[in-house]
Formats: C-alpha cells, structure tokens, sequence
C-alpha cells in the first residue's frame, strides 16, 4: 500500500510540472485557436536559458525562472509578431506547418550553438530525500512542483480576474465580437500567446535540476502536451491543469503496477479513449 | 480534401523574413563534424556513421574523437595505397531509420568502398541487412547486441564484444564474489537493452541464479523511481542494468531517492562505463561510486599502444577515453591496414581483406573470425574514487572489489 501511495506521489510531482507545460499550451490554443507545435521547443529554449543563467549567472534555476520567464515571453512576443500574426486567418494545417517550422528552427538553432551533446546541473538538491510518514520526498522534485503550482494558480487568478484575463476569455469566446466590443484582439493574442510560451520555458527551468536538456529534449514534452490538453478539455487552463496531473499519476501507477515501458502507451490510450468518449475532454463543455 | 492553393504559400510574410528563414533552416541542417570537405581529390573517402545529434550524442562524440585521432595518424604515416584518408561522417540522431538513409547516401551518392558505424545496437542492426544487399563491407566499433551478427552476413565485422559475452562475464564475477542468488534485470526497451537482458536471462539461470525481476523503460524519461520501487519490493541481491548514459545518471540518483540497496549495482557497460558517468557535469557524479560494469577496455589495459592513445587523447581533449573512443580508433586503424592489403580501395577486396587481416591495436589484438566477429575479452570494473577500475579477472585486476554502502551511510 505504502509503495502504491509513493507512486502516485511521484506521479504527483511529475503531474506539477506537466499542468504547468500544459496549460501554457491550452492557453495558446484557447485564445487563439492555433496548435502550437512549437511548445516543446520552447521547453527546450527554457532549460537552456535556465542553464546558462545557472552556469554563467550562478543562479539557481528555483530563482533563475523568472528570468526565464522574461526571456520567453519576449521571445515569444517576437514569434507572434514576426510568424504567427500573419497565419492567424489562415487555415489549420498552414498553422500547423508554420509552428513545426518555428520548432525546426530552433532545434536547429540549438544544435548550431549548443552542439547536439546534453547538458545537465546535478545540484546537490537532486540527491537530497526527505521521509515524511514512510514517503520519500526528493527534495528538488518538491520543489520544482511547488513553483509550477503556484505560478500556474497566478496563470489561472491572472485568466479568472484581471482585465487581461477577461479580455483573453472574450477574445477566446468569439474573436470577432470581442473586436467588435473595443478589445485589441492582436495585442490579446500576443499577450496569451508570450504567457503560453514562458509556462513552457518555466516547466523547463523546473525540470532542469532533475533532468538534463539536449536539443530535442522537448519532444516528449509536445506529446504529453497534446495529450493534456485533450484530456483537460481543448483550451481549458483548469482543465490542463487537472489533464497534467491526471497524466502524471497515470505515468506513475503505470511503471509502478505494469511496466515503465507501458507508460507511453497508457498515456496514448488515454489520449484516444478521451477523443472517443468524451471529444470535448474530461472537463470540457460541449463545443457550442 | 483538398486545401485551398492560396493557404499553401505562406501568406503575407515580407520576402526578407521568408529569405532568412530559409536560411537559418539550412544553416541548421548542416551537421558538424569531421568530414570529406577538406580533402584532395585524391583521397581515399571512408564513410562514417554515428550519434552526433539526439540521446546518444555522447557516444558519438566519443566515436567522432577516436575517428579523428585514428585519422591523424594513418594520414601523418602516409595515408593508405599512398594516398590521404578522408571521413565521409553521416549523423544518425540516434534513429535507425536515419542510419539507412546514410548508407544509401554514403553507398550510392558518395561511393564509399567501406563503412563503419554505427553507434547503437538499434541503428547498427538497421545497417545490416541494406549493406549485405549493397555488398559494401560494414565495420561496427561498438554494437553489443548479439542479434546483429546473426544474420551471418558476409559483409559484417565487429569488434566488440557482445550481450553474451558481457553476460557471461558478469555471472563469472558473481560466482566469485558471494555467489547471489537473486538478480534483477532492468533494461532499457531497444535493442541494446533487450539483447543484453536475454542474455543474462539465459546466462543467469543456466548458473542457478534467480531472475526475481525484469523491467524494460524506455530512455529519456525524469522518473525511473515507481519501476525502481517495484524492482525493491523483490528484494534482488544483485541489480544488472543495460542501460544508456543519461538514463543510467537518472537510474542512479533515483537509486538513492527509493533507497534501494543491492549487494552490487551491476551493469552491461554503456552509460555505466562512459568516462563520463562517475563525473559531476556529465554524468551521475558521487552517485555513480561503487557501480560494476562488464566493460570493453580501460586505460591501463596491457595492450601496446593503449597507454598512448590514452595520452594523446588526454592531450587533445582534456578528458580520458572511455571504451568507446577506443574502439572507433581502432576500428579506423584496422580498416586502413584491410586497405592497403587489399591493395584497392573496393568494396570486395576490402572484405576479403578484412577476413584475413591481424593487427595489434590498443583495442587488443584484433582477427575477425569466420563470422565476422572479433573475439575481444571482456574487463569487470568498478567505479571507485570517480574512475573506471579493473577488478576482474584477478590476473589483469588493479583494484579489490568495494562493498556497496547502503544508501543511508554514503
């Protein structure tokens, strides 16, 4: 009982960091209907800058967030102006086309500057364990998700309650009436848009204490976010939220009671069970 | 259904920034490394492939590093047939499907007489069937898979030693250090991993040994800690890992987290023996101490010339090599001395060069038997004080073998 309970502990844990990466991702395609096949990449730009402030800034990456946070979300304000502006009428599938591009670029990028060889902290925080009640706790992973939880609780108070937020809500509802009603829609969108990519470079940041970063390391990070934001309810921010938890724990039982082999291919069956059942996902409405 | 024409171009973007794009895209696309670009026309053009990009990068960086001071030399002792070599290297990302395509390249476009790579068992056992077909002699430095000489193909030579040599290996230590009788095996799910782990299946249980677990992950996650959890409540004697690099940091450290506590943490060479996994910056660091692994070559091995390379290595890269450098050096070094015996850079003659060549290289004495395979001894080593030690077998050990602390006293 007690190693089940650990493992859905560990689930937990990882589940922070995925609500976190995934929201961001359900904001974007919330907002401004576009799927980000970028996100991922965007990850992997975090864990650098989180690296090199680390390494060269010597700040830790539970402070140096923050300062990844406004690289993202500048680099991010320059993706939607230069890219992601000019596809915003355009079909899907250009969408689609342009982001991977966008992601392509900077895997490539990454490469070119970085070398293709990983990069990784070992902190001495990763190898610190606490037991508390017969469950241990590493403390790194501890703290990694208290950062993700409370910087996604500000994500969803910044939706739920600001002015911003409302506005994204309105332009999320109906891009043209929202226009109509005196709402920037451009300059919303590029907002969302900046704030979905600085979550994936924060979930970045926060998972680089107990990971390692290489460019392509977001890829499965693009997947898992795909498959939160189905699960949670397409462009739903509490619903990702629940989605990435959700999918944490299911990754943990599913390597704790049957194989870690199998976690991928529980999280894919999640995945197309909630596409068949339920399309609006688990906590979605109904598409109006 | 059919799309639109007008969404297909990219819509309102200025020329310039499309013009820029592109060119970031190529510029991305171009892969480093050494290369042919550099050499005369006259030079004989050897094909390479291995990891430079994606999880294995490692390895292929260590790959590129014994290629490059294995080219140094021949070229500075003439080159072969009196003329320079040059590499022709193809990155694979790590992805067999990547490998093929650079056979096809290498073989169909480039026309290299021979190719050696590639890094991984997965990628390597990809190359196999496509270079029989082409009939261009492949070298593999590093596969440990036993599955890819199966084939009994004509154009395949190894130098390594294989899955069950390493398993085979390990069980003889066991035996001679406490004889445990419970083993788990955790592995992970290509075909390095599965390889190795049938292997020790069938040499564990053949000595009376007890597999009360077997886990296969799949690499590159950030939480191995459920499936070691499972592995603890078995309560092994003995772990046996097959493992890659950042895994292998990952599985240690998570090791300490579930406070899972084996006689011996032991481990089909790979990630626990790269020169890289006992250090801080790259590897597991304090956590990677007393780990065991069957490994292919070390340092101070007895081999002429293996000191040397040692030095020269350090010289030039400022790090030690770990086995893998050293086989892609040697394999180099073996397939220039096929060259010139073959007397023609083609394809067949090198073959049947290959099949007959002897050299002593600081890889060991190499001979390619009649299945292509080089029989190389294989080395038990632990991590003691951050460096790969020989402990086994006891004519060739420098080192006594450490008790494993429980994590709690580490």
């Amino acid at each position: 009982m007690g190693a089940i309970l650990q493992a859905i502990l560990t689930g937990l844990l990882t589940g922070g960091l995925y609500a976190l990466i995934g929201m961001g991702l359900a904001l974007v395609f919330g907002v401004m209907r576009v799927v980000n096949f970028a996100h991922g990449a965007f990850l992997m730009a975090g864990m650098y800058v989180a690296y090199f402030v680390a390494t060269g800034l010597h700040v830790s990456p539970y402070a140096g967030f923050l300062l990844v946070m406004l690289v993202l979300f500048v680099l991010g304000l320059m993706t939607y102006a230069l890219l992601i502006k000019h596809v915003m009428s355009a079909s899907h599938s250009m969408q689609i086309l342009l982001t991977a591009g966008v992601s392509y670029v900077l895997i490539g990028l990454a490469q070119l500057v970085f070398g293709a060889d990983y990069r990784q902290l070992n902190l001495p925080i990763a190898s610190q364990n606490d037991s508390i009640a017969g469950l241990t706790f590493n403390r790194a992973y501890v703290v990694s998700f208290l950062i993700a939880a409370g910087v996604s609780t500000t994500l969803y108070l910044v939706v739920a309650r600001t002015e911003i937020g409302r506005a994204m809500r309105a332009v999320a509802q109906n891009r043209a009436v929202a226009g109509l009603m005196g709402i920037r829609v451009e300059r919303v969108s590029a907002i969302a848009f900046a704030i979905g990519i600085a979550c994936a470079g924060i979930g970045g940041a926060l998972l680089l204490p107990v990971f390692y970063t290489y460019p392509t390391v977001g890829e499965p990070f693009q997947i898992r976010s795909f498959v939160i934001v189905v699960l949670g309810g397409m462009g739903s921010i509490e619903g990702a939220a629940v989605g990435g938890v959700l999918l944490g724990v299911a990754e943990g039982l599913t390597a704790y009671l049957w194989s870690d082999s199998y976690s991928q291919v529980v999280n894919f069956a999640l995945f197309l069970l909630v596409l068949l059942v339920r399309p609006s996902g688990l906590f979605g409405r109904s598409a109006a | 259904m059919a799309l639109p024409h007008r969404s297909l171009a990219l819509p309102r973007l200025p020329l310039t920034l499309r013009a820029a794009l592109s060119l970031l895209a190529l510029a991305a696309a171009c892969r480093r490394g050494p290369d042919a670009r550099d050499s005369g026309p006259g030079a004989v053009r050897i094909g390479v492939i291995t990891a430079i990009t994606g999880t294995q990068a490692a390895f292929g960086q260590a790959h590129q590093r014994g290629y490059a001071l294995a080219l140094e030399e021949i070229n500075a002792q003439g080159g072969v047939l009196g003329r320079p070599m040059s590499l022709d290297t193809y990155d694979d990302q790590s992805k067999p499907d990547i490998a093929l395509q650079g056979a096809s390249k290498l073989v169909d476009q480039d026309h290299v007489p021979v190719v050696l790579g590639s890094y991984s068992s997965e990628s390597s056992l990809a190359l196999v069937p496509t270079m029989t077909r082409k009939q261009v002699p492949l070298v593999m430095p590093t596969a440990t898979a036993d599955n890819v000489m199966e084939q009994k193909s004509a154009w395949v030579f190894r130098l390594c030693a294989g899955s069950g040599d390493y398993a085979a290996a390990m069980v003889g230590f066991l035996k001679s250090h406490g004889a445990p009788r419970t083993l788990a095996i955790i592995h992970e799910d290509t075909n390095f991993g599965q390889s190795n782990a049938a292997a020790m299946r069938k040499a564990a249980t053949a000595s009376g040994m007890m597999i009360v677990d077997e886990e296969s992950y799949g690499a590159g996650s950030p939480s191995y800690s459920p499936m070691l959890q499972r592995v603890k409540a078995k309560g092994p004697e003995i772990l046996y890992f097959a493992s890659y690099l950042l895994d292998a940091t990952t599985l240690m450290r998570q090791s300490r987290q579930v406070d899972i506590n084996p006689r011996f943490f032991t481990a089909a060479g790979t990630g626990f023996s790269a020169a890289e996994f006992p250090t801080d910056d790259k590897g597991a660091g304090k956590d990677a101490e007393y780990t065991i692994a069957a490994s292919q070559w070390v340092p101070q091995v007895k081999w002429p010339g293996s000191k040397e390379f040692d030095e020269k290595f350090v010289a030039k890269y400022g790090v030690h090599p770990g086995y893998h450098a050293v086989q892609a050096y040697a394999a180099l070094k073996v397939t220039a001395e096929a060259i010139n015996q073959a007397k023609v850079a083609e394809p067949a003659a090198i073959r049947d060069s290959l099949r007959r060549v002897h050299l002593e290289s600081a890889f060991g004495p190499i001979h390619f038997a009649e299945n292509g395979q080089n029989p190389h001894p294989v080395v038990i080593t632990q991590v003691q004080k951050g460096k790969h030690v020989v402990v086994w077998p006891e004519d060739i050990a420098v080192a006594l073998v450490l008790d494993t602390p429980p994590w709690s006293a580490r």
